[in-house]
């Protein structure tokens, strides 16, 4: 018999610090979430952090006004390099959403409940990054009013959208990834809506969360229902989240370019995007649960659980990294070669080379669980990886646009400030967006967690997931 | 209109869960059908309780996501191979596979849509007023207490006796609930 | 609860026997049947058995190690099974042997007269090398049968002291494991499976070979897991929780599975590129485009509609009966990924490669159930009693 001094037991891999500190009761996770929304006096960082953001959105209005009053051509895009900024920015916030759809549906459909006490938060994140997402492909257009032509509609020009195109798969995945989150993220809050309405000491508190709680009173048959709604919306989002930047990739592969056409990128686009999302998650939470006191909501094991993710999915990428390097040079293809070795050793390698040591070698250090479980070093290296995924999509798309097969076409690209403006403004609104989600809604889902205060009790998500497995209620 | 009938139903408060679901049964085996329990959060074991036990939006999401599917797919049938044949690459008009992604996202969008308004269509929402918000402790029924409902409508109903049952059943306090 | 039943250990010493009596007749009928279709043709029959077999041992790796980080009851249920496949992998090392000996009729880019007079091949020399094939199927080895043994004895060694460091090595092992693992059996599946066509290539080909032995391996042991319960009388008294646990697993391998091939058909077919776009029309043409079809059906659309259902994943007779599918669906995906490389080139053997194929599997695969019964039978068949699986205490019971 060796060491006992472990509190755990060491081949058990169930035992685990737990996801919410003890000694909470039903009233005590109650009061504490919802008084930051309802009583609790806004705070002077709130203030000057919802300041800065908020002129950061308006620098992002200030610059799509000029955009469309000018075109495009303020930006530094440009024959051979069309898609600069916009698409490695589309690619980047879409893929930070990623992780909250990860965290609220397929944690829980894997009976993770550590998920609880940040999927709200993390699916809010999901919408907002979507949003800002979204509006990179509309102002990329060129004459964004005419966005419409986009979707499928008998029009008196007898046109119809090209489905063999991905860029038309991209409309239905994003709008469908939209729609889906934002009902999720719903449909998660109407209980949590109903405690607020409950509890706002306001006319108007009552009224806004009265409406938008559309009456619900917590009757045991809405709750099955309910339950059912949920699980089913999760196991439709999980595949629908792969789906999404699975289409994103193709964007890239089905075309024939070299550096895009390669058969390894939906995975591993759907991979970078869970990296970057957890990432995002991490550099959000962490500031966060300092500055409300949630540290008995989110645990050490939920930052301890996302940085593993993390480590995972960041492998997972640099496998993706190593593929298209040795098949590059494998392929026999002067063309593909010609890529990665522009890749490597081009005019824009520095940019690799640094998204190398962002994404793959920094994350190295998460192999360790006392970098893990360091609340600071996480956070710097949240940001890192951050960065690196963006550099990741700069490289993917400026790299192989700008020396094409024909060398007489090659050339530079050079982002404008309206490119900067542009993509920091994103930054403001989504921030912007975070800060009033924070003081309006209930950043944390009560009601699951008083499931987690029952005692001896898994969450009771988790018993609605085992009991339609069972198919108490299933395929009738 | 006698005079019981004016109110809706007896409502009784527990403080736990487990008395809530023990009430229920009880309340249940006595006879009465037309009742409802209200919960903070879901409890295990309520909806058996109260004799519920099927839902039928499992079906409902199905149905939608093969309609939303079939949709998804004729869609692009319908415009790339009829309506607007154009030869793009040499492919094939009905080019199946790049119709694989449209589609998959249509079921996916149609299925998520019909598990959100069948849940609130099922459940009757959005319900702006309802009876059992008169009772002012109620509001707790979103915090940390648990409620036991018996409509007056209950063929059992008979608003003394349901009262004391309700209060032999270790309820924390009985309320009368006004329409 | 730790010793075989007689009745039990009869029955499994039966099946060893008759293991060891298919693999040797699969042996003899394709000894016998490789001096009428020729040396080619019989080494591709070769080549698709060992990929088969390797997959089963290797995939059992991959889930044992998935399983050491993971946890999950599901894991304690299999994992006596996958470790008992994670140990026939030295038997798995000596069939190698043939792959490496027979390479100079296997793989054209091994003939100095062909990668002569082709210039794409010769461009190819700086990885498609014999010493540097040798070299790396030695190391592929030396890998995973380091894994394998350090897994195995750590794993006796966990169970015999309660709270001993073992556990933690597990763990800690399993991470870099996995990430071994996934290495070497890319550059394997390229070595032994992609470059049978060496102009062709696919960066995702590799996963594709990953996920098909996770699938495969995963089956065998939910397969096996089942069959003992059932012989054992106790197949209902299975926890049905952790049963819908293993059904969901198999439902997202084989959604991943459908997931990555799908991805790769759809870009390559949207490509059409004049490098890629052979790899599938060969594969999708006449007898070929048949099996496709039975994949697409049988791989996917069967299993996918039925593990939908919570009483399929729930009842130990459908879910055994969907492991026994896979097992079949990953044999007919090897031959179609294979077999059809033999008809490049100019040699038409593809047709002749997957009728013998069958013969092929059936002897490897006989021979790889003999030692995977042998080592079943070392062991007892639950890591430690399954009611008390979560105490401590009663870990340090079991002996």
């Amino acid at each position: 018999m060796s060491q006992v001094d472990v509190p755990q037991a060491p081949h058990d891999p169930h035992h685990h610090p737990p996801v919410i500190a003890p000694g909470h009761t039903y009233a005590s996770v109650t009061d504490k979430i919802s008084t930051i929304v309802l009583t609790e006096p806004v705070s002077r960082g709130w203030i000057v952090g919802f300041a800065i953001s908020f002129l950061l959105t308006m620098m992002l209005l200030y610059a799509i006004t000029y955009l469309l009053v000018k075109g495009t051509g303020i930006w530094g895009i440009n024959v051979p390099v069309a898609w600069g900024f916009a698409i490695i920015n589309f690619v980047w916030w879409i893929g930070i959403g990623h992780a909250g759809t990860l965290i609220s549906a397929i944690l829980l459909l894997l009976h993770q409940e550590w998920r609880t006490s940040i999927n709200r938060f993390a699916e809010a994140m999901t919408l907002f990054a979507v949003a800002c997402a979204g509006l990179f492909p509309l102002i990329h257009m060129g004459r964004p009013w005419l966005f419409y032509w986009l979707l499928p509609y008998p029009n008196t020009m007898q046109l119809w959208p090209q489905f063999r195109s991905p860029l038309v798969w991209d409309v239905f995945a994003v709008s469908t990834y939209a729609t889906v989150s934002l009902l999720f993220w719903y449909v998660g809050l109407i209980p949590d809506l109903a405690t607020l309405r409950d509890r706002s000491h306001r006319r108007s508190g009552r009224l806004i969360y009265g409406a938008l709680a559309l009456g619900w009173r917590g009757s045991a048959r809405h709750w099955f229902r309910y339950q059912t709604a949920y699980l089913l919306l999760a196991a439709l989002a999980t595949p629908l989240v792969v789906s999404v930047h699975t289409v994103v990739s193709f964007d890239f592969a089905i075309s024939i370019l070299p550096g895009w056409h390669t058969t390894i990128f939906p995975p591993y686009f759907v991979a970078g995007a869970i990296y970057s999302g957890f990432a995002m998650v991490l550099t959000l939470a962490l500031p966060l649960r300092k500055f409300y006191g949630l540290e008995d909501f989110i645990t050490m094991r939920h930052i301890n659980n996302m940085a593993k993710i993390m480590l995972a999915t960041g492998l997972i990428v640099a496998y993706g990294y190593l593929m298209e390097l040795f098949i590059g040079f494998y392929s026999g293809s002067i063309f593909e070669s010609a890529a990665m070795r522009n890749r490597l050793f081009g005019p824009y390698a520095p940019f690799f080379w640094a998204l190398i040591l962002c994404n793959v070698l920094t994350p190295q250090l998460l192999w360790s669980k006392r970098i893990r479980t360091n609340v600071l070093i996480l956070f710097f290296i949240s940001l890192v990886v951050n960065a690196g995924m963006w550099l990741e999509r700069f490289v993917i798309v400026i790299t192989s646009l700008h020396r094409d097969f024909l060398p007489s076409s090659w050339a530079m690209y050079y982002p404008t400030r309206w490119d900067w403006a542009t993509y920091i403004g994103t930054i403001g609104l989504f921030l912007a967006l975070l800060f009033l989600f924070i003081r309006l809604l209930p950043m944390i889902s009560i009601f699951e967690m008083r499931e987690l205060v029952t005692p001896h009790a898994k969450s009771n998500g988790m018993q609605a997931a085992r009991s339609l497995d069972r198919g108490d209620d299933a395929h009738e | 209109m006698s005079k019981r009938s004016a109110i809706y139903g007896v409502m009784a408060e527990f403080d736990h869960a487990e008395q809530l679901v023990e009430a229920t049964r009880r309340t249940r085996e006595a006879g009465y059908s037309r009742i409802d329990a209200f919960t903070p959060f879901p409890i295990h074991g309520l909806p058996e309780a109260l004799g519920f036990r099927r839902t039928r939006l499992p079906l409902i999401v199905l149905v939608g996501g093969i309609l939303g599917g079939l949709t998804g797919y004729l869609l692009q049938y319908y415009s790339a191979a009829v309506a607007y044949p154009v030869n793009v690459g040499g492919r094939p008009l009905n080019s199946w596979p790049s119709f694989i992604p449209v589609t998959f996202e249509m079921t996916v969008l149609i299925a998520a849509i019909s598990a959100v308004l069948g849940m609130l269509a099922l459940n009757g929402l959005p319900q702006p007023y309802h009876p059992v918000f008169n009772v002012p402790r109620f509001a707790l029924a979103s915090r940390d207490r648990f409620f036991l409902l018996v409509e007056a409508r209950d063929p059992h109903y008979d608003h003394d006796s349901t009262w004391k049952f309700l209060e032999s059943l270790g309820a924390r306090e009985v309320f009368d609930v006004e329409h | 609860m730790n010793h075989m039943d007689t009745s039990l250990g009869n029955r499994l010493d039966q099946i060893r026997r008759y293991a060891l009596y298919a693999g040797a007749a699969g042996l003899i009928v394709w000894l016998l049947a490789s001096a009428i279709l020729g040396m080619r043709v019989a080494l591709g029959a070769y080549l698709i058995g060992f990929l088969y077999v390797l997959g089963l041992s290797l995939g059992a790796l991959a889930i044992l190690m998935l399983q050491h980080l993971t946890g999950g009851a599901w894991g304690r249920m299999i994992r006596r099974v996958l470790e008992a496949s994670s140990r026939v992998l030295p038997l798995v090392t000596l069939l190698a042997l043939p792959v490496l000996l027979g390479m100079r009729a296997l793989y054209i880019w091994t003939q100095a007269d062909v990668v002569a007079g082709d210039e794409v091949l010769a461009s190819k020399g700086w990885y498609l090398n014999v010493p540097g094939f040798v070299v790396r199927t030695v190391v592929y080895f030396a890998v995973w049968l380091a894994l394998v043994f350090l897994l195995n004895r750590w794993a006796r060694e966990q169970e015999r002291t309660p709270y001993s460091q073992q556990s933690n090595w597990l763990r800690s092992l399993s991470g870099p494991g996995l990430v071994l693992y996934g290495l070497t059996m890319t550059f394997a599946a390229f070595d032994w499976a992609m470059s049978l066509e060496p102009h062709w290539f696919s960066t995702i080909y590799g996963v594709l070979f990953l996920i098909g032995q996770a699938n495969n391996a995963f089956a065998f042991a939910v397969g096996v897991t089942l069959l003992l319960a059932w012989w054992r009388g106790v197949s209902e008294t299975l926890s049905r929780d952790t049963l819908a646990d293993l059904g969901n697993l198999m439902l997202a391998f084989i959604m991943l599975w459908a997931y990555i091939a799908f991805s790769q058909f759809l870009i390559i077919w949207s490509g059409n590129l004049p490098e890629e776009i052979p790899w599938y029309l060969a594969r999708l043409r006449g007898g070929w485009g048949v099996l496709a079809l039975l994949l697409v059906i049988f791989h996917f659309a069967v299993p996918f509609a039925l593990l939908l259902q919570a009483e399929v994943k729930r009842n130990p007779r459908t879910l055994a009966g969907l492991a026994a599918l896979v097992l079949i669906v990953r044999a007919v995906d090897l031959v179609w990924t294979v077999a059809p490389s033999f008809s490049t080139h100019g040699h038409h053997d593809g047709i002749w490669v997957a009728l013998l194929a069958p013969v092929a599997i059936a002897g490897l695969g006989g021979l790889w159930l003999w030692q995977f019964v042998q080592q079943l039978r070392s062991r007892s068949l639950l890591p430690y009693p399954e009611e008390t699986a979560h105490s401590l205490d009663a870990s340090a019971e079991v002996a």
